[in-house]
């Protein structure tokens, strides 16, 4: 295989492809500001998005999941300037190869349209001095040449996409429901045709029902688009619904990462065994699986463990998970889990 | 038909209720009614005190003399000869206009009030400290100077001088607490050390070395007293900003790559102009609060501009002539409640909480 067929590979298959990616916040602290220790947001993890895929990310609070978006749309660097990135975040947009994580501010600009994302809480995402045409046009004025009565044209369109009407371009954003305003961030995302989005528990905030819409609009408009999805929950049945691959987080590392439906009904990791026997499942026929109970509390991220994050709270663990941080290994064909342990007793 | 018909005034009722939240202030204020009338009051006043020279002025409006019209008002000196009249330096309109009373073709249209803020009244008779009369309304000063023409010269000068110097601090206050706000890190820290030390200094006696160094004039007053009256915005923009900044609309104008100057101006500072609307009229009577206090020190404007604070202290000096006294203190009183009332009634509309007015 030479490079340019590499290259066309690579192209239909990875979108981007992100290596041992490393996101460190130093605190400071006493009178002369010295740095008195590192939170280890995210800690050397490895997961690549294809085109057209969605990948879901799951773990609980205070794991790294948002950080982890928020590195792939390169916005941590303009909010904490003294954040430490390491690794590399490598986007393939036609054939050309930009990381993320090296990029200058001004050399980045003119790829922000290509990754967009989509946010949490819809009340704070949207600017409350905004109309909904002033808040989707922006990303437009941004980058596109379009005149007013294009914009005007395109605002109204995207409006239709969303399930909104038009004619609500010039509303603000208190007079929406939450799904609404949900609906319009979407629309602000989709504004300048990206090829990822990344969504930051775009449903948690909503209610059940309002869930079901706005994630099935999103399937919808992957559908319509082809764009890939970068989804980050602590639902776990919501992942399952849309996700084609599923990565469980813990402490700033990826602890599993396979198919969904993989991962969902044969999760090997001892901390997906217990994410997962947590998740709800709505059948009354299903006999109650035991559920498992971690003990303890997640250690913070300022003075991890060595070693296995989670040998704290780990049923298996033994004393050689404190030595190294287990890297992913291919436990079955297209499935990662990090645990030598569990590799060990599946071989013996 | 009747249904399309409720339907669109359905559409036109919701295009009605589509207000910006600063509109809807607005109207919040104008339903306050005290305050509301006390803008307005206090607005027409001070529109019509740009107009003072044709009101209030010892220059005539318009004189006709041997065929010829001049504008006294806006041609400024005219020798009194020109006019035939037996006065050195400048004409005497009001003697002119009675001389003219008897003379065909010449006529001299004085303003309502022909009594001018710099006019030493004294040379026609010794009348220093002469009482409140239909002449002279508040009466006259010890150099015979008209108190009623002062004082609403002063009023103007009063004004514009809180309203420049309050915009000039916010200019800089807002922008440099914007900016510690957004940026944080060691921007943030060393600019605040910097304020911490800049706002020990002691204004008064900065100010006196100032003034005996240099004989201080209305805009360089408004800019050594900005040098000292920008601190205080800069609290609240920096914790506005700090707070604004972690929303995650900020986060989204990021990462659309929008630029930090749109960021700050167009995302963040309309979302944090409560404090600077809600402070602005009580920064505007604290500028007028230090101009009357530096002119009745006498470190203020130089002598011969009317200013209140000046003649408050020449009153004080001459306690007897009482309308020396009450005239400026009484205006002072009465703009400043105008301004506590529409810092009240905007504190009021800017209010989240419907039900919680004082009132």
């Amino acid at each position: 295989m030479n490079e340019q067929e590499k290259v066309a590979m690579s192209d239909n298959q990875t979108l981007v492809d992100v290596q041992n990616l490393k996101v460190h916040f130093p605190l400071f602290g006493g009178v002369l500001s010295r740095r008195v220790a590192t939170v280890k947001a995210v800690d050397g993890i490895s997961f690549s998005i294809k085109r057209k895929e969605t990948i879901g990310l799951v773990g609980e609070s205070g794991c790294g999941k948002t950080t982890v978006g928020r590195a792939l749309v390169a916005i941590l660097r303009q909010l904490y300037p003294e954040v430490e990135i390491g690794g590399s975040i490598t986007y393939q947009f036609k054939g050309k190869s930009v990381d993320f994580a090296r990029l200058k501010p001004r050399e980045l600009r003119k790829y922000r349209s290509k990754v967009q994302m989509i946010f949490q809480d819809p009340f704070a995402s949207l600017n409350p001095r905004m109309t909904v045409a002033q808040i989707i046009s922006e990303p437009l004025q941004l980058h596109t040449k379009m005149n007013d009565s294009e914009m005007k044209d395109r605002v109204g369109w995207l409006l239709d996409k969303v399930g909104l009407q038009p004619e609500q371009a010039y509303r603000y954003p208190h007079e929406f429901s939450g799904g609404q305003r949900q609906r319009v961030g979407i629309a602000r995302a989709l504004a300048t045709n990206p090829d990822l989005i990344i969504c930051d528990e775009p449903v948690s905030a909503l209610d059940v029902s309002i869930q079901a819409q706005v994630i099935n609009l999103m399937m919808d408009l992957q559908e319509e688009f082809g764009m890939s999805y970068l989804f980050i929950a602590h639902d776990l049945s919501v992942v399952e619904h849309i996700a084609d691959r599923v990565a469980v987080m813990y402490l700033g590392n990826i602890v599993e990462f396979g198919e969904s439906s993989t991962v969902y009904y044969d999760p090997r990791h001892p901390y997906s065994k217990a994410l997962l026997s947590a998740v709800p499942r709505p059948d009354p026929h299903r006999q109650r699986e035991s559920r498992i109970v971690l003990e303890g509390d997640v250690p913070t991220p300022l003075n991890k463990p060595s070693g296995c994050g989670f040998r704290t709270r780990c049923p298996l663990a033994e004393k050689s998970c404190a030595e190294d941080i287990p890297a992913l290994e291919e436990h079955a064909p297209e499935h990662w889990v990090a645990c030598p342990i569990v590799k060990e007793k599946a071989a013996g | 038909m009747e249904n399309t018909a409720t339907v669109d005034q359905a559409a036109t009722a919701q295009q009605q209720i589509s207000l910006s939240v600063l509109k809807k202030r607005w109207l919040k204020f104008k339903s306050i009614k005290r305050g509301y009338y006390a803008f307005i009051i206090l607005i027409t006043a001070y529109i019509i005190s740009f107009f003072l020279p044709l009101l209030i002025n010892n220059r005539a409006l318009v004189v006709k003399y041997e065929g010829d019209i001049w504008f006294p008002v806006f041609q400024g000196y005219i020798a009194g000869s020109t006019f035939g009249e037996d006065v050195p330096g400048e004409a005497n309109y009001r003697e002119l206009k009675e001389k003219f009373r008897s003379e065909n073709g010449n006529w001299v249209i004085m303003p309502p009030y022909p009594y001018g803020p710099f006019e030493d009244v004294t040379t026609a008779g010794n009348k220093m400290y002469e009482e409140p009369s239909g002449v002279h309304w508040f009466g006259t000063d010890n150099t015979g100077r008209d108190v009623f023409s002062r004082l609403m010269y002063g009023f103007n000068i009063s004004l514009s001088f809180a309203i420049l110097f309050t915009i000039a601090s916010y200019l800089i206050g807002v922008s440099i607490g914007a900016m510690m706000g957004y940026f944080g890190g060691k921007f943030d820290l060393i600019t605040q050390r910097f304020i911490e030390i800049w706002a020990t200094l002691p204004f008064l006696f900065v100010m006196i070395i100032i003034s005996s160094i240099v004989r201080p004039n209305f805009f360089l007053l408004i800019v050594i007293l900005t040098l000292f009256g920008w601190i205080g915005m800069t609290y609240y923009m920096r914790a506005e900003f700090y707070r604004e900044k972690t929303k995650d609309y900020v986060a989204a104008a990021i990462s659309m790559g929008q630029s930090h100057k749109k960021i700050i101006f167009k995302h963040i500072l309309p979302n944090s102009l409560v404090p600077i609307i809600t402070y602005f009229p009580f920064a505007v009577i604290g500028g007028i609060g230090s101009l009357v206090g530096l002119d009745f020190l006498g470190f203020g404007l130089p002598p011969p501009t009317p200013s209140w604070g000046q003649m408050v202290s020449v009153g004080l000096q001459n306690m007897v002539k009482w309308w020396m006294v009450l005239a400026p203190l009484g205006a002072l009183f009465t703009t400043l409640l105008l301004i506590v009332f529409i810092g009240e009634a905007i504190r009021e509309a800017f209010d989240p909480r419907v039900y919680s007015r004082l009132r």
